[in-house]
């Protein structure tokens, strides 16, 4: 948050952080205090936040985590014997090559998340920054990059992704950028249409007046009031390229090599005849794992959006 | 009646501000075109309040949107302290815009709702000062104590504040470049009626204050003669009637203007009530009448108003002129 | 208290029953059942609306009281906040179900509340009907607007589809939509604004409601299409024996179109006077300063406007004191201990005020701020600007 006596000009580009909320109709105390400087309690998030936020934390904690913890090495053959149940020793218990499902669970976090939190993010940047300048600008440009949006939309995402993983080696960035550019196109579109409604705004045109450039409105005006719906978008997307993967790593198309462990891959291993009767809890844990991170990202995404939807009426 | 015609200009060195044969169009699909402002001419002189009045429609905002540029303009000038500035663009367009500062309808709309009052109000000293801020801080503070919002409260946000007093700020943040110029488009149409006058009484203020030359637009013509030291009238894209506030409601010309006036809940004592009774609707700004562009809902209008369209024309010997062809002309009202 | 100055309010003795008893009976023909002269034919008693949120409970309406008689025109003029939209939707039955609803409503004697509660079909929109500030909430985008005006016919009075719509042609014909027999067949976004507000007052009036609320019917409007529909209004009721009450923010709208006028401020009647007296003599230190804040037509241009000082008070816990006490320029002591009495007799003048305007007591109290620079609750008497909260 910016110190109250930071130099004109400096708050730019970042989300308003808003301890000071807006919580209901009453916006300032009856009695006020004597200089009336003093605040409304903040909204409050709920617990529901408070864990999905928690397992989020833990997950990424654990991920980046994953070398220093004290893990067997996950693609360790017959570290125990296969399709062990859990246990004492194997938490998780063990595949069918006795592989310990504990630690490949969460080694399988890194390049879940890797891939989604690229993938988004190579759709925030290039989807986002297209979003804002067709809003922005309108007209021909607008017809361009709208045009470009629904070719990505209309072309079928699982026939791309299969043609470019087919095409190339499928390292962790093809993958990642695979999905990618499939995000482009919808967070493309709600940058657009966010950035339209902010820019038929008054407060657009008195900068304008004052002689602002094009691109300072567009990074002191617009930016900050279309990335908080975005950065919502942004969990919610990373939970979608998540189970993505996992649909990948089905069709056998997701990250290459048995060292690149990631969830998908681990329910397809898991996901034969022979395992699902006699041992559910290989395919089990990473689903489990999935499930739980994928909710919580929705949770987290929107519980925020909720929270920075400033109100903008005293009244 | 709303007609051409530049007869009430008066010497080009008196005018800051010269609007010279306006025209502003927007596309209306199907190859049709909304004619918003269609030949309008006045002028401001220097440190004068000039009100723009009309029923919505009208063209007065477009007006005020074209000389500041954030409307096209098809045709005619805008002359500025012998600049054009229908013709500038780019960087000369920009160079010359701190000169000519707007104030918005919506208070509310018009202040990112992401950013500081502090920040809102010094984004003109952002833009064309240096950013070391220790001089810009305490300007924005003497502007904010200028138009009445404690500069303690430069850290809240905009929803933080009441309608009233993000107008305030608004204000501010259009004094802070000191411009020659401020254009006022319904700035207290959005408020409530006990928070007006403060605002009214505000924009008087600062006029004196910062020196300012003021184009004051609005629906409400008791607020407009309140503020003005010259009215414009304005129908359907052109210009009714010009003169001195007091004079052009003590003699309305106009039958438009005489039927505003006689509109008003609580009406002029200088016109009769029935005659606020115009008929019919206002015709669309896509297809305006020939003529006169009032002729379909005057109760004067004749074969003359309907063929030929009237020109700005002297009235009497005052700074009074109006474009119409049989204008309502009386005696001056015994006092009252 | 103030003896004299009630004394100096009693003007000919009529009271406001016998003013509206000869409308009364006019109004009963043809009507069953309607029109007892000797009550009015809607009673608020002590109305208080109450709307719980977090921070605690808002008290939008706080003790409203006034009797209507059959075809009176009651102004309720107020800015917003001041509880009269809200006063207004509580009669309607629309208020949202969170709204805590006390006090008695009575409609020709009978509970109104009551009749909510048990969710009587034909009474709103048949007795009692409301025409909003924009035409647009009441009108169907889709449909055609005779067939809307129509479906209130046939839902409410029960006629046939072919009768209600020549009715509806009928309706759109007495509110001087011109062409009434083709507009019948179009689309509510054909219709100009104010052409939108009278297809919405034909159809509040479809069904003869005795009774008709408008809600700010003309802000949205231009002064020359408000003009129109005001007129309208006027000539319906005169036409009808219908009563109305007129919800404005504009005093102007409010004295050239009703009987008698209630001034709002913070949930509060304040002074309730019929029309004459109360623009003649205004007694409320809020009217006088509404009004005079206002600029008016024939002031000279660059008049200086008169604006109330400080802000509208906090609606949550409100204090229990003259609301108006910090914004008013009589304030005294004594208006910050208690809520001042609504005072006056029955059917008159009456008003909510310690000291009011144009009154010795009111004089004094101004004479004695005014030497002091501020009044009790420490409003600058010269500078008026609105607070920082």
């Amino acid at each position: 948050m910016k110190p109250a006596n930071q130099p004109l000009g400096a708050g730019g580009v970042k989300p308003a952080n808003q301890p000071s909320g807006a919580s209901g109709v009453k916006r300032r105390s009856s009695r006020g205090g004597a200089d009336g400087l003093d605040e409304v309690k903040p909204r409050r998030l709920g617990l529901g936040f408070w864990l999905a936020a928690s397992w989020v934390v833990a997950i990424v904690a654990a991920s980046l985590l994953a070398p220093v913890l004290p893990l067997t090495d996950p693609t360790d053959v017959g570290v125990g014997g296969p399709r062990l149940p859990p246990s004492r020793d194997w938490f998780f218990g063990t595949d069918s090559l006795g592989r310990d499902v504990f630690s490949r669970t969460v080694y399988g976090a890194r390049i879940s998340l890797a891939v989604g939190g690229f993938a988004i993010g190579f759709g925030m940047v290039f989807g986002g920054g297209l979003g804002i300048l067709a809003g922005f600008f309108r007209g021909r440009l607008d017809h361009v990059i709208g045009f470009v949006f629904f070719v990505l939309l209309s072309f079928p995402a699982l026939v791309l992704a299969i043609l470019i993983t087919a095409t190339l080696d499928r390292t962790l960035l093809v993958v990642s950028l695979t999905l990618g550019i499939l995000a482009i196109a919808p967070v493309g579109r709600l940058a657009r249409a966010t950035t339209l409604v902010y820019a038929e705004r008054e407060f657009v045109a008195a900068a304008r007046v004052l002689g602002a450039r094009r691109g300072r409105i567009i990074v002191r005006e617009l930016l900050p009031n279309v990335l908080i719906p975005m950065g919502a978008l942004t969990l919610l997307g990373m939970a979608v390229t998540v189970v993505a993967e996992g649909a990948l790593a089905f069709l056998g198309l997701s990250v290459a090599g048995d060292d690149a462990i990631s969830w998908g891959k681990m329910i397809v291993d898991g996901a034969q005849l022979r395992d699902l009767q006699q041992a559910p809890h290989v395919a089990m844990f990473p689903i489990t794992a999935m499930f739980l991170t994928v909710l919580a990202l929705n949770l987290v995404g929107d519980r925020i959006r909720e929270y920075y939807d400033v109100r903008e009426l005293a009244f | 009646m709303a007609g051409s015609g530049r007869a009430q200009l008066r010497d080009g060195a008196e005018a800051l501000l010269r609007v010279e044969d306006l025209v502003a169009e927007f596309p209306a699909g199907r190859k049709q075109v909304v004619h918003a402002v269609s030949s309008v001419s006045f002028d401001v002189a220097e440190g004068e309040t000039l009100g723009i009045v009309g029923e919505s429609g009208c063209g007065k905002s477009t007006v005020a949107r074209s000389i500041i540029r954030l409307n096209p303009i098809r045709s005619g000038r805008v002359v500025y302290r012998g600049q054009n500035l229908a013709e500038l663009e780019g960087e000369a367009l920009r160079r010359v815009r701190p000169n000519l500062q707007m104030i918005f309808q919506d208070p509310i709309s018009s202040l990112n709702p992401r950013r500081r009052v502090r920040d809102v109000i010094g984004e003109g000293l952002a833009v064309w000062g240096d950013d070391r801020g220790t001089w810009s801080r305490d300007r924005i503070d003497e502007l904010m104590a200028a138009v009445g919002v404690d500069p303690r409260f430069g850290g809240r946000y905009p929803h933080q504040f009441s309608g009233g007093q993000c107008q305030r700020i608004g204000i501010a943040r259009a004094l802070a470049l000191d411009p020659e110029v401020l254009i006022c488009d319904e700035p207290v149409s959005a408020l409530d009626v006990s928070i007006q006058a403060q605002i009214l009484n505000l924009l008087q203020d600062m006029k004196c204050r910062y020196g300012l030359t003021v184009l004051f637009i609005s629906h409400d013509l008791a607020v407009v003669k309140n503020v003005s030291d010259r009215i414009v009238v304005m129908y359907l894209g052109k210009v009714c009637e010009i003169g001195a506030a007091d004079e052009l409601y003590e003699r309305p010309v106009h039958p438009y203007t005489r039927a505003l006036l006689a509109s008003i809940p609580d009406p002029a004592a200088t016109v009769d009530v029935s005659e606020g009774d115009i008929g019919g609707e206002l015709p669309s700004p896509v297809n305006p009448p020939e003529g006169c562009r009032f002729h379909t809902r005057c109760p004067r209008a004749t074969e003359l108003c309907r063929q030929t369209e009237p020109s700005m024309a002297r009235v009497g010997d005052g700074d009074h002129f109006a474009a119409c062809h049989h204008p309502v002309l009386v005696a001056a009202p015994a006092p009252r | 208290m103030n003896d004299r100055l009630m004394d100096a309010q009693i003007r000919e003795g009529a009271s406001r029953g016998d003013r509206y008893r000869e409308g009364a009976s006019r109004a009963d023909r043809g009507r069953e059942g309607a029109g007892r002269g000797d009550r009015p034919l809607l009673e608020v008693h002590d109305l208080r609306v109450r709307f719980p949120t977090p921070a605690g409970a808002v008290r939008a309406v706080d003790g409203v009281s006034f009797d209507l008689w059959p075809g009176q025109a009651l102004g309720i003029v107020g800015e917003s906040g001041s509880g009269k939209s809200v006063t207004a939707r509580t009669l309607m039955n629309l208020l949202p179900r969170t709204a805590r609803v006390d006090g008695d409503v009575l409609y020709e004697g009978r509970d109104v509340r009551a009749l909510a509660a048990a969710g009587a079909k034909h009474f709103w929109g048949v007795e009692m009907t409301m025409v909003f500030q924009d035409p647009m909430t009441s009108l169907n985008p889709v449909k055609k607007v005779g067939e809307q005006i129509a479906e209130a016919l046939r839902y409410h009075l029960g006629q046939s589809r072919g009768e209600a719509l020549a009715e509806a042609a009928d309706l759109l014909g007495q509110v001087g939509i011109p062409e009434p027999a083709r507009r019948v067949g179009q689309y509510p976004h054909e219709l100009s604004g104010g052409l939108r507000q009278r297809v919405v007052i034909a159809m509040a009036l479809a069904c003869r409601p005795r009774l008709l609320i408008a809600d700010e019917p003309t802000t949205a409007v231009d002064v020359t299409v408000q003009k129109h529909l005001l007129d309208l209004l006027d000539r319906l009721r005169a036409e009808r024996e219908m009563a109305m009450i007129l919800i404005t923010h504009d005093l102007g709208v409010a004295k050239g179109r009703t009987d008698d006028v209630a001034v709002m401020y913070a949930g509060r009647i304040v002074e309730l006077a019929d029309t004459v007296s109360l623009f003649a003599d205004m007694r409320h230190p809020y009217t006088e300063a509404l009004l005079r804040s206002i600029p008016r037509i024939d002031d000279p241009s660059g008049h200086r406007l008169d604006p109330i000082g400080g802000r509208p008070p906090d609606l949550i816990d409100p204090p229990r004191r003259c609301s108006f006490a910090d914004r008013c320029r009589y304030a005294q002591r004594d208006c910050l201990e208690a809520v001042p009495e609504f005072a006056g007799l029955e059917g008159l003048h009456r008003f909510s005020c310690n000291h009011p305007a144009g009154t010795e007591r009111g004089r004094a109290a101004l004479a004695a701020n005014q030497a002091a620079g501020r009044n009790a609750a420490g409003l600058s008497m010269t500078e008026t600007r609105e607070e920082i909260r």
